[in-house]
């Protein structure tokens, strides 16, 4: 008897390699579980055992059982992952490219804009935002430009007619709407709402009534930066613009101060910078910003008081940052799009 | 402003190089622009050489085989294109290792197979003038050998300066002077006047009166007359002068009175006394009606407020700007009555800025010019016009007013220079240092008083003078030092943040930021807006495509689609971030706005295409940026579009202006689309934000406990007619099951999971499934309590609705 349920084990293990599907399988099962089977069959006969002999027997019918389930589990495994494999297909090629394979990209001039704003943010600048369509007082009265002022040229400046009104916006009799010339703008709305210390950047578009050619456009960008506190001098300017440029262009740039002239500022400098690592610009000084320390005529305006506070500006222009960095030669590129030039820029 | 080095050395003994002076100028606040060199520069082994023997180039017709002796032991083999010499000629050689002007190097070489020695070299080659016909061959025969340099005079440096508004000191060759002075520490030589003083007595038969009736804007004005001068070319070293800075030589006077100008800063006017009417000259304002022809040949009308000088009958010069062809000086010219005087620079300035015109005497009037130098600019001038053009200096000047008065004197400290500074410099050094620029300072026990130049208008206050010190020291003295900031309690706006993230949502999602102009045509607008167009137009645009402000940022980006189609490029998923504008019916709203643009399918073929865009697709990145913007986008109700620029039927709006937040999604109109020669069907989304809106604050989100009990699902579909919007229905739906459910649990939520149209639903009706997910907070729910909850909603929405159970 033993011998018998051995032998059925042994034919369901040298069977098992033939069966490839599930109704095989199912066949296969029945010929030794199934009501006929051959397991089921022999398991019947202990019923003639004497009594003592039947738990001996059960436990080896039990035994033979197992075998047969582990076998048939064996089988079933294997349909179980040819059908997967099937459903998969043969193996793919991993060199094929992926679907929607053009990667996104941010514009070179926001990836320099955040470039610079992440090094000034480390030194605890925050971003402020204003309008691009601005009042005459915001843009020049309020910035030490009176009208009669020789820097305050009409015909630089995009202005909106005199019946013209903005929501939420005032202005004077005889004063003008105009699209900003800069950002500085934002420095003033920023100061007239809060009490120094106040440490703000204002990026944003810019606009100068201006002919496009390689080096103008009539759309631009600028970061500007403002710092009021009380007793903030040349020398803290001088340590943030050193700062700065190590930061933008690596630890060997220099930086140069020429004194120079902005209503807004005095005493006034334009900033210049000497690195190694600018290709054709290497070794010579190019100029990047504007700076100075903020016109006590300007607090006037925002209700500060010059004798307690002093404070810092600067500003540069965003095309510029980015053409000198990247060795970009025309400024109409950033305004064209084309995919080519902008896929350039994949990473900041 | 330009001037000469030589013109520079009349007032200044400085040895310093062009490089230095350039350097000098540009570290103290006067930028030079450009420094160039006219006639010969210096060179190097540049010789007197003669050619001994010309021959035929064996393998090149053009070209000649030269001998050439330059005074060497051996004779130069030099390569020679040029035709107009013959052996015997005496010509400049440049030999091996000489640089020519624009940077070009000489080298042994070889010619067709030929060796080159050196070049022989034509006029322009050398910088001496534009010939370059030929070979320059020297007249006078100099010494084989002499060094070119010792041939022909030196070259000319001529620097142009940019000079910064507030510098009108600096529009002069002596101003320069003296600004190089203080940088060098050197001793300028102002002119000395020859003559001790004017003819004290006596009037002149030239010139009856002068008459000035406009004292604000004129309040010094003098007037010299000069008997019997005789009209003539000027001077070589004057017209060489004038000519090098780039003006235009036209006769003795004129030129003296233009070189004057330049010396000094004081734009003077030379009258023909003969032309004057009535022997009379007036300053006054224009009056309506008057013209005028300047001497540009343009006829300007005058209208009051612009300021001239007259004679009795008409006006003769736009006061301080440029004069008239009526009473020029010419060739007839004897009798010369000579103006020097100072005008209110911001009514010269109203008035060039009126008429378009600015001259080099209009720019420094405007800017301010040296009160205190009008008569000594005026003597300068009459003492060169009695040398070069002879007549006789007649009768005492005519004088109204008198020279205005410098900035007063301003009180400061040596400490309040170093508190703005940030370091210490000693007051002996600021105070020697301010000395150098003509600034004087009285000490009394350490505060000062000091007394500012009246050609320095631009020096009112301490602070100024703390830049005039700083500029002068040098900046290079300000000691480098780390940053040190303390915290401040502000955060970033979050018009900015948002500009931002939605940024990077984007770019990380496959589109391409674009950065477009805000200025547009106004045919692009008008086709938008319609009427309202024009309350969006400039008053003074440029261009003419770029006359309106932009209402929306997709013809522009369409314009980019354009653009890399037609070059080729494969561009499938674009946007922008800017402002634009609107009218609300009364005022213009500015707007923060994103805007994208996705073609539905790419035009240039893949192995393994991509799930296809759909209305849906711009839905959901009009949502993701909604959600950027901390918008609560359910709040939004999208209506079908029917506007320019979008497909009917397959585009979508919500929000408007006045909830300071609009969104638009969808298909853009095929034939907008195909008119600009875009392929493709293309899907845009725009989403608007009010700043206020994007700045209202978010506060913290608080946590809400959940379930840990199993959900009980049920599915109900709904068959109704096809134009009910879904979120009608769906929102009805969760209403329902609001009211449906007991306290003790709710339909948590409630799902679109079918939309049917078509087979087993007659015509013009459709089918919706939803979703419903049931769960309580305290316990499992029991089959029983669902199924009446599940009950109740499909009895509400079938019973007197126009929707029917679908089974």
């Amino acid at each position: 008897m033993e011998a018998e349920l051995q032998a059925l084990v042994g034919q369901a293990e040298s069977g098992k390699d033939a069966i490839g599907t599930r109704p095989q399988l199912a066949d296969f099962k029945a010929t030794f579980v199934g009501p006929n089977g051959s397991l089921t069959s022999a398991s019947k006969a202990i019923g003639q055992l004497p009594k003592e002999e039947k738990p001996a027997f059960g436990k080896k019918v039990n035994e033979a059982k197992q075998a047969l389930e582990a076998i048939f589990r064996a089988i079933e495994g294997r349909i179980d992952y040819a059908e997967l494999a099937a459903k998969l297909g043969p193996p793919i090629d991993p060199t094929l490219p992926f679907p929607d394979d053009i990667p996104g990209t941010e514009h070179p001039l926001t990836q320099t804009r955040d470039r610079i704003i992440g090094i000034f943010r480390k030194i605890g600048f925050t971003v402020e935002d204003g309008p691009e369509l601005e009042t005459e007082f915001h843009c020049f009265d309020a910035l030490n430009t009176p009208a009669s002022h020789p820097a305050r040229d009409m015909q630089d400046t995009y202005f909106l007619p005199g019946n013209f009104a903005i929501k939420g916006e005032r202005k004077k009799d005889g004063e003008s709407f105009i699209l900003r010339p800069h950002t500085s703008a934002v420095q003033i709305r920023t100061m007239a709402k809060r009490k120094p210390p106040v440490r703000i950047l204002s990026p944003g578009r810019c606009f100068r009534r201006d002919t496009v050619d390689a080096t103008h456009s009539a759309n631009f960008h600028q970061v500007e930066g403002l710092y009021v506190d009380t007793n903030v001098t040349v020398r803290d300017l001088k340590a943030l613009l050193d700062y700065f440029v190590k930061e933008l262009f690596g630890s060997d740039a220099k930086t140069r101060l020429r004194p120079s002239f902005f209503p807004f500022t005095e005493p006034s400098f334009e900033m210049d910078v000497q690195t190694s690592n600018l290709k054709k610009l290497s070794g010579k000084w190019i100029e990047i910003m504007g700076c100075g320390m903020v016109d006590p005529n300007v607090f006037g305006h925002v209700g500060y008081d010059p004798e307690e506070v002093s404070g810092y500006a600067f500003g540069m222009g965003i095309e510029r940052i980015c053409m000198i960095l990247h060795g970009i030669d025309d400024i109409r590129h950033f305004y064209q799009n084309d995919l080519r030039f902008l896929q350039q820029f994949k990473s900041a | 402003m330009k001037f000469t080095l030589t013109w520079l050395k009349r007032y200044l003994d400085i040895d310093k190089s062009p490089q230095e002076i350039e350097e000098a100028l540009n570290l103290s606040g006067l930028e030079v622009e450009e420094v160039v060199t006219i006639g010969l520069p210096q060179l190097v082994n540049v010789v007197v050489g003669e050619v001994v023997k010309r021959g035929q180039h064996p393998d090149a017709d053009k070209l000649s085989v030269c001998e050439v002796n330059t005074g060497g032991d051996e004779l130069h083999q030099i390569v020679c294109g040029a035709k107009n010499f013959k052996e015997g000629d005496r010509v400049p050689v440049a030999l091996p290792g000489a640089v020519l002007p624009g940077n070009f190097k000489i080298k042994k070489s070889k010619l067709r197979g030929v060796k080159s020695e050196g070049m022989m070299c034509s006029s322009r080659e050398l910088n001496l003038g534009s010939d370059h016909s030929g070979l320059l061959i020297l007249e006078g025969r100099p010494e084989i050998g002499t060094p070119i340099n010792d041939v022909f005079p030196d070259g000319e440096t001529v620097f142009d300066v940019a000079v910064t508004p507030n510098r009108p000191d600096a529009l002069s060759v002596i101003g320069i002077a003296r600004e190089l002075a203080a940088l060098f520490h050197l001793e300028m030589k102002k002119p000395n006047l020859k003559y001790s003083s004017a003819p004290q007595t006596g009037t002149s038969p030239l010139l009856e009166c002068v008459a000035v009736e406009e004292p604000e804007f004129c309040p010094h004005y003098t007037a010299h007359c000069i008997h019997g001068v005789k009209i003539a070319p000027s001077p070589k070293w004057l017209q060489e002068d004038i000519e090098a800075i780039g003006l235009r030589p036209i006769n003795n006077v004129v030129d003296i009175t233009n070189w004057i100008l330049m010396e000094t800063g004081q734009p003077l006017h030379a009258f023909d006394a003969s032309k004057l009417r009535g022997r009379k000259i007036l300053v006054r304002s224009a009056k309506e009606g008057e013209t005028l022809t300047t001497l540009d040949e343009k006829e300007r009308k005058l209208a009051p407020g612009m300021h001239v000088i007259a004679d009795a009958e008409r006006p003769l010069v736009l006061a301080g700007i440029m004069g008239s062809i009526d009473a020029e000086v010419d060739d007839n010219t004897t009798d010369i009555v000579l103006e020097a005087a100072w005008f209110k620079p911001e009514s010269v300035r109203l008035t060039a800025r009126k008429l378009g015109l600015s001259t080099d005497s209009s720019y420094r009037f405007e800017r301010g010019v040296d009160p205190a130098c009008t008569t000594y600019a005026a003597r300068r001038c009459i003492e060169l016009i009695l040398e070069l053009a002879g007549g006789t200096y007649t009768g005492a000047p005519y004088v109204s007013g008198e020279a205005p008065a410098g900035n007063p004197e301003i009180e400061t400290t040596p400490e309040y220079f170093n508190k703005k500074l940030g370091f210490e410099v000693g007051a002996s050094i600021i105070q020697g240092t301010l000395q150098r620029l003509g600034i004087s300072i009285k000490d009394s026990a350490g505060n000062w008083t000091v007394s500012i130049p009246a050609f320095r208008p631009d020096i009112e206050r301490p602070i100024d003078l703390v830049e005039e010190f700083l500029r002068i020291h040098g900046t290079h003295n300000i000691p480098a030092s780390p940053v040190k900031m303390s915290g401040i309690h502000t955060q970033d706006d979050t018009v900015a943040t948002f500009n931002t993230n939605a940024g990077k949502h984007l770019s990380a999602n496959g589109f391409n930021e674009c950065y477009v102009y805000s200025t547009r045509s106004g045919a692009e607008v008008v086709k938008l807006l319609g009427q309202t167009a024009d309350k969006l137009t400039l008053a003074n645009p440029l261009a003419s495509d770029q006359t309106h402000l932009r209402t929306s940022l997709i013809p522009g980006l369409l314009e980019v689609l354009r653009l890399n189609q037609s070059r080729g490029n494969d561009p499938r998923k674009l946007f922008e971030k800017g402002r634009t504008w609107h009218f609300d019916g009364k005022e213009v709203v500015e707007m923060v706005s994103i805007s994208f643009l996705m073609l539905q399918e790419p035009l240039h073929r893949h192995w393994h295409p991509s799930p296809q865009n759909d209305f849906f697709t711009a839905k959901k990145t009009v949502h993701d940026i909604l959600g950027i913007a901390n918008f609560p986008a359910d709040s939004l109700e999208f209506a079908h579009l029917d506007a320019p620029l979008w497909q009917e039927g397959h585009s979508a709006s919500a929000g408007s202006l006045e909830k300071g937040v609009f969104v638009e999604c969808g298909i853009l109109d095929h034939k907008h689309v195909s008119d600009l020669d875009i392929k493709g069907t293309v899907l845009a989304g725009s989403c608007h934000f009010a700043p206020k809106l994007l700045r209202k604050k978010a506060g913290l989100a608080s946590f809400a406990n959940f379930s840990d009990f199993p959900p009980a699902n049920r599915d109900l579909a709904l068959a109704m007619d096809a134009k009910i919007p879904a979120g009608k229905v769906l929102a009805e739906i969760k209403k329902a099951a609001a009211d449906a459910c007991p306290d003790d649990f709710a339909a948590d939520s409630v799902t679109i999971f079918d939309h049917y149209q078509g087979e087993h639903l007659p015509e013009g009706r459709k089918s919706l499934a939803f979703a419903i997910q049931f769960r309580s907070a305290e316990r499992t729910l029991k089959e029983k309590e669902v199924n009446q909850a599940f009950e109740s909603i499909t009895q509400a929405m079938t019973s007197g609705t126009p929707y029917e159970l679908r089974q």
